[in-house]
């Protein structure tokens, strides 16, 4: 059995596929570790040296998904992949597609990858830094986020495109990335003190915020349902608006769905206006 | 009034409008640009409220104050509700700060009627041109368009903006006299009409200014009268075909404070909403006619979904072969939707398909199975009824929405 480590890094695990196929060693004989060793059985053989007598051609979508494929964070992250390397590799093209039980699976992964950027690009939240601070950090919004799945590199170039010449930065429990209106700096591994900042940036601004969402919510159509399924609950301890939740669930269940409007609106004072030339003309 | 106090009130009055959405605008980078702002052809839902709803755009009035007294809606000049006008410099600047935290992808922006159209019409285009000339906002942008005003003023609107939409409202023209009088089905479709040709002169031409990149949108309120969903589906057909609208919303009546006695006071007809909304996109994504979905009655089912309906109803087509059938075909099977559809022509390039490539994509074989022939499948025959598979494939109703209401 060989066991490798590619540091969860897809260059080093394709160099390191590269040669096993050349020579030509079938996925149940190797075993990739994700952190510690977690084979007891694994004894380590190393890596056979040189490239291997075994040219194999894969068509290039297959490198594309496999590379997108790679950003899933699971079990068997790795060795699935050459699995499917070895398979089409070896002439059988069904392990990509998703009829397959393996291509299923990759498929899946590849689905998974992309909506968790999808997640990034929707529930991200940036904080607005103060001016002062943000002259001395050189930084003008700052997010905490936490992905399932190693999108940050691959996905945050989507906030450059959005936020024109605006120097910010992300946060993740593993890795970050800031932009200084020029160039993105990613790092694997997130500066402790990008992570202070990002995480304890006071944010009196959110509250404009919250007053819209609770006045866009319409408590007659309640369906808290169809909100977890499309913005599961572990993204909303990390949007200003997720407190808010439960409360608002809460008071349309206690019989407040009679009509759409807030209660907040209900409590202030109407006006009927007359209909006029003049009229209706409100400040 | 303070800019909170505003929002809450233009906020509260302007979520009767189904969409949200921000898709179909062009590709636009700020990337090292001064300015803000990008799209590219993709939406972005930032967040869902406990209704289930997407938040894309901020989706605000720049008044309350009306002139109109359509019955079905909250800010008609006889409802009693707090009115608030927000300056356009105070839309930019919360569209701008909600952009700037991610919070949303860019501006739909309604009004109430106040003075004239033409005035009204001019204050929502004034917001545009304010946040894509003087701030290189490049986020989606979503107008109202009253349907009295100048069309020059709708031009101007949709030059500016990603997608125009003007409100047919309610179904009919019978429903519209009665419950919006100063509204006329004659001016809304002329509003129609004004953008689809602003859209067809520069269609083609690349080097054209944009017109509506994401085209034109309208919403009819279902379950405010009596109209049935034949009528509303052919409708919409003729909305899509007429005006090449790119989407037709379909609102159900959320009952309003100070409801008058024209309108129900009901809870929103949600599953109604939902099978317009499945019918809806057979028409637009599958070559469904409305004629096709409504055959024996005049509104939808309400316990199964319309394409079971349709393959229900049409029984001879099937079963069809999943190794031999035409794509178009295929897409007609239900609980086979159109990217297993993709996947199915795909793998049979390579391979027969058989029964357990259906599981393995998962598509939804309870509902596919008495249409479908596989290498190793094919109905048990004496074949069932259509009457029993109904009874087996309906889907379990929501308890109605009482109790609560005395």
């Amino acid at each position: 059995m060989i066991a490798l480590d590619c540091d969860d890094q897809f260059a080093t695990w394709r160099e390191q596929a590269r040669v096993l196929l050349g020579h030509g060693i079938d996925p149940a004989e190797v075993t990739w570790t994700q952190g510690p060793m977690d084979d007891l059985l694994a004894v380590p053989a190393p890596l056979p040296a040189g490239p291997g007598p075994f040219r194999a051609r894969v068509p290039a979508v297959l490198l594309a998904q496999l590379e997108q494929a790679a950003r899933y964070c699971g079990e068997q992250r790795w060795s699935l992949l050459y699995e499917v390397l070895w398979r089409v590799a070896h002439g059988d093209r069904t392990a990509m597609l998703a009829g397959d039980r393996l291509g299923s699976e990759l498929q899946r992964r590849i689905k998974q990858v992309s909506r968790e950027a999808h997640h990034l690009h929707a529930f991200l939240r940036f904080v607005p830094l103060p001016a002062p601070l943000a002259e001395q950090l050189q930084l003008d919004l700052v997010a905490f986020h936490e992905p399932a799945h190693d999108i940050l590199e691959s996905a945050s170039g989507h906030f450059a495109e959005r936020l024109g010449r605006q120097r910010w930065l992300i946060a993740t429990s593993r890795d970050g990335i800031r932009y200084d209106g020029q160039t993105l700096d990613y790092r694997h591994t997130c500066p402790e003190q990008w992570r202070q900042w990002a995480q304890h940036a006071d944010d009196p601004g959110a509250e404009l915020w919250r007053t819209y969402y609770r006045h866009t919510f319409n408590p007659a159509r309640l369906n808290p349902d169809a909100l977890r399924q499309h913005m599961p609950g572990r993204f909303w301890r990390h949007l200003p608006e997720g407190e808010l939740i439960p409360r608002l669930v809460g008071l349309a269940r206690q019989g407040k769905q009679r009509d759409g409007q807030a209660q907040e609106v209900r409590a202030q004072g109407g006006k009927r206006i007359n209909k006029g030339p003049q009229q209706g003309r409100g400040h | 009034m303070q800019l909170i106090a505003k929002l809450g009130i233009l906020a509260d009055a302007a979520k009767y409008d189904a969409s949200c959405a921000s898709s179909g605008a062009p590709k636009r980078s700020s990337r090292g640009r001064d300015g803000l702002g990008a799209t590219n052809g993709m939406g972005i839902c930032h967040s869902y409220t406990p209704d289930g709803r997407c938040v894309s755009l901020l989706k605000v009035l720049l008044t309350n104050f009306c002139l109109y007294d359509c019955q079905y809606c909250v800010n008609r000049r006889s409802s009693n509700v707090p009115r608030a006008r927000f300056t356009p410099e105070e839309v930019v600047r919360l569209t701008l700060d909600f952009y700037r935290r991610n919070c949303i992808s860019g501006l739909f922006l309604s009004s109430g009627i106040i003075r004239s159209a033409d005035y009204t019409m001019e204050q929502l285009v004034q917001v545009a041109r304010l946040l894509r000339e003087e701030h290189n906002f490049r986020g989606y942008i979503h107008l109202k368009t009253i349907p009295d005003a100048d069309p020059l003023l709708i031009e101007e609107a949709g030059r500016l903006a990603d997608r125009l939409s003007v409100n047919i409202e309610l179904p009919t023209e019978e429903g519209l006299q009665r419950l919006a009088p100063e509204k006329q089905v004659r001016t809304i479709r002329l509003a129609m009409g004004t953008i689809h040709r602003g859209q067809q002169a520069v269609a083609g031409e690349a080097r054209a200014p944009r017109f509506t990149p994401a085209g034109q949108s309208t919403q009819m309120i279902v379950g405010a009268d009596a109209t049935d969903d034949r009528t509303i589906l052919r409708n919409a057909e003729s909305l899509y075909q007429g005006f090449a609208l790119k989407r037709v919303y379909y609102s159900a009546f959320s009952p309003i404070p100070d409801s008058p006695s024209s309108v129900p006071l009901a809870a929103p007809p949600l599953l109604r909403e939902h099978r317009l909304y499945q019918a809806d996109f057979l028409m637009r994504g599958y070559g469904y006619t409305a004629g096709e979905l409504l055959t024996e009655s005049s509104n939808l089912a309400l316990d199964i979904d319309p394409k079971l309906a349709w393959a229900l109803a049409n029984r001879e087509v099937f079963p069809l072969d999943l190794n031999r059938a035409e794509p178009a075909l295929l897409a007609r099977i239900p609980g086979i939707g159109l990217r297993s559809v993709q996947r199915l022509v795909a793998l049979r390039r390579e391979r027969r398909i058989r029964y357990d490539d259906l599981v393995q994509l998962r598509c939804v074989l309870d509902k596919a199975r008495p249409f479908i022939v596989t290498s190793d499948y094919r109905p048990p025959q004496g074949e069932v009824r259509s009457s029993l598979l109904r009874a087996r494939l309906r889907e379990p109703q929501a308890p109605v929405q009482m109790g609560l209401w005395g």
